[in-house]
């Protein structure tokens, strides 16, 4: 069977994490966000599960924020450090691209980045399947929550291999994931145009469903907003380009 | 001969530093070239810059006929193989699993595995982990990768470090043997002379970026031929009796040189002397050994 070069290069990058167990991360990651569900919803009141949707969609994406920079971080540092370990660079830039090589790398990590965004998919459609949540499921909503989880992370994921790329130990980009993490957190209290300078924190800069919480009754409302498109398109492009400076970093880097 | 690799004033410069200098490289098809030189010669950056992986600050560089640009570099190399200062590998992959992945990448078809498992006598440890392998394995290893699709041209950078005497005597067999039984030509670089001496048919040597000798081997042995040494009562007046009998004959660092090995002028030099009452105290045979020629031509004392 031909292959072309493309696929024969993401066939390679595919080989070489045999043995890894990568997807051992994601799938830790998503029990975890599972078991919260559970417990979530097992300890909630019928009347709590009737905006059940809508507080998944409020307390994912903080979350997410919470754990996504270190399991971006740590799928990035397993597929990057076999390369330093091994000091393959200097072989693999003599069969392809350094580009590409940085390209295939990338598409690795993206493919688990997929594979837990699609079982989150499934994971909010069982919840609300299991524990009988009292509105339907807005499929608008759910693509929103998906492609903001995704596309943060996939803006990550390009920061942390050029990291992961760059350093001859694995310990600097591990600690800049987990410091990402509790920057994101506390991002979601600092002033709006302070927070946008935080990455880390764009699980949850574009949500489409915002809480009020009364003091007095100590009851929490969810309620839907308009979805801030154009913000999040303009965090789109900004993280092309952040791609494209990581790549340049990277494969300017002589060997 | 036709030149395999011919570099035009290769030139590298860090920031002021000038770590390769001016390199005009001529690597004959089909030979083994020792690149000779010191550690910290420019040796790795040479080999780097053949392969591309460090853009050169000048100059140019020609493999297998064709000129290297950015756009043709993959196709060129396509047909070399390359272990560039210690091997690379996947440790937590077995030795096949590793050349598999280059296969993949270097379009090579995967029955080509065998047959370079073969030729550095890994048959056995192919399915072993590489984590769990010797600095030597790793190194025969290295030189599998290296060999996949039997290139025409190999470059070899310091392919013995760190192997033991077994291991360098099995490295150097192997690599001798690639000329003829691969039709590849080697360039292969160390910073010991005894190595290369045994190894090359071609030798280029870099000293502080420059290269400062490349010629054949046997050229290179020109330098070592023997002196006759003579230790007389008075030199001067033996360098004049010599000189008048058109005896050739040098007087340098106190050493009076009889530039003649024919056995009869160098017993008629000694007659002549003899008989002009110059007392000779010595005669012997001087060999300069490859260590002296390195010493000669980069005229200091360096690290070897």
């Amino acid at each position: 069977m031909m292959l072309s070069t493309l696929q024969r290069r993401l066939w390679a990058e595919q080989k070489k994490s045999k043995h890894r167990r990568i997807w051992l991360i994601p799938f830790a990651f998503f029990l975890f966000e599972a078991l919260w569900m559970i417990w979530q919803f097992t300890s909630a009141h019928t009347e709590e599960l009737t905006t059940g949707y809508l507080m998944l969609f409020y307390d994912l994406p903080i979350i997410n924020t919470i754990i996504m920079p270190i399991m971006v971080a740590v799928i990035a540092s397993r597929l990057c450090d076999m390369e330093i370990k091994g000091e393959t660079l200097k072989l693999l830039y003599t069969l392809q691209e350094p580009e590409s090589f940085f390209d295939c790398k990338y598409l690795a990590g993206a493919k688990y980045l997929f594979f837990f965004t699609a079982g989150h998919s499934i994971l909010i459609l069982a919840s609300g399947r299991i524990f009988h949540f009292g509105y339907s499921l807005k499929i608008s909503m759910l693509i929103e929550y998906l492609a903001v989880t995704l596309c943060t992370s996939l803006v990550l994921l390009a920061l942390q291999q050029m990291m992961s790329l760059i350093s001859n130990s694995q310990i600097m980009p591990l600690t800049v994931g987990l410091a990402g993490s509790f920057l994101g957190l506390f991002s979601l209290f600092f002033p709006a145009p302070l927070a946008r300078l935080v990455i880390w924190g764009y699980f949850a800069a574009f949500p489409c469903v915002k809480m009020d919480w009364d003091r007095a009754t100590r009851i929490t409302e969810f309620y839907e907003v308009p979805f801030p498109l154009v913000g999040f398109l303009i965090f789109a492009v900004f993280g092309i380009l952040l791609f494209i400076i990581c790549r340049i970093i990277v494969t300017r880097k002589e060997i | 001969m036709s030149s395999v690799i011919l570099t035009d004033s290769l030139t590298k410069q860090y920031g002021k530093k000038t770590v390769v200098d001016s390199l005009d490289l001529k690597v004959p098809a089909r030979s083994i070239y020792g690149f000779l030189g010191p550690n910290g010669a420019g040796k790795s950056t040479t080999l780097k810059l053949l392969l591309g992986l460090i853009k050169p600050t000048e100059g140019n560089i020609r493999i297998l006929g064709q000129k290297v640009t950015q756009k043709n570099r993959l196709n060129i190399l396509a047909q070399t193989g390359s272990l560039i200062e210690s091997p690379a590998y996947y440790g937590h992959l077995s030795g096949k699993e590793n050349l598999r992945i280059i296969c993949t990448l270097k379009n090579v078809p995967l029955r080509c595995i065998d047959q370079v498992l073969a030729i550095v006598r890994m048959t056995e440890q192919q399915n072993k982990k590489v984590s769990q392998y010797s600095l030597g394995m790793k190194q025969r290893l290295g030189l599998a990768t290296a060999l996949l699709g039997m290139p025409k041209l190999l470059l070899l950078d310091e392919p013995t470090n760190g192997l033991d005497p077994a291991g360098i005597q099995e490295m150097r067999e192997l690599i001798c043997s690639l000329p003829q039984k691969c039709n590849m030509t080697v360039v292969v670089s160390s910073h010991l002379l005894s190595e290369i001496d045994q190894m090359a048919t071609h030798v280029g040597i870099i000293d502080q970026g420059q290269l400062i000798f490349q010629d054949t081997l046997s050229s290179l042995h020109e330098y070592s031929r023997s002196r006759i040494i003579l230790r007389t009562n008075n030199d001067s007046a033996a360098m004049k009796v010599l000189k008048q009998s058109h005896i050739p004959a040098g007087w340098s660092e106190n050493t009076l040189t009889l530039k003649v090995h024919q056995e009869n002028r160098i017993a008629d030099a000694v007659t002549l002397l003899v008989h002009a009452g110059i007392g000779i105290h010595r005669i012997y045979e001087q060999q300069m050994s490859l260590e002296d020629i390195f010493l000669h031509l980069t005229g200091k004392k360096v690290s070897l």
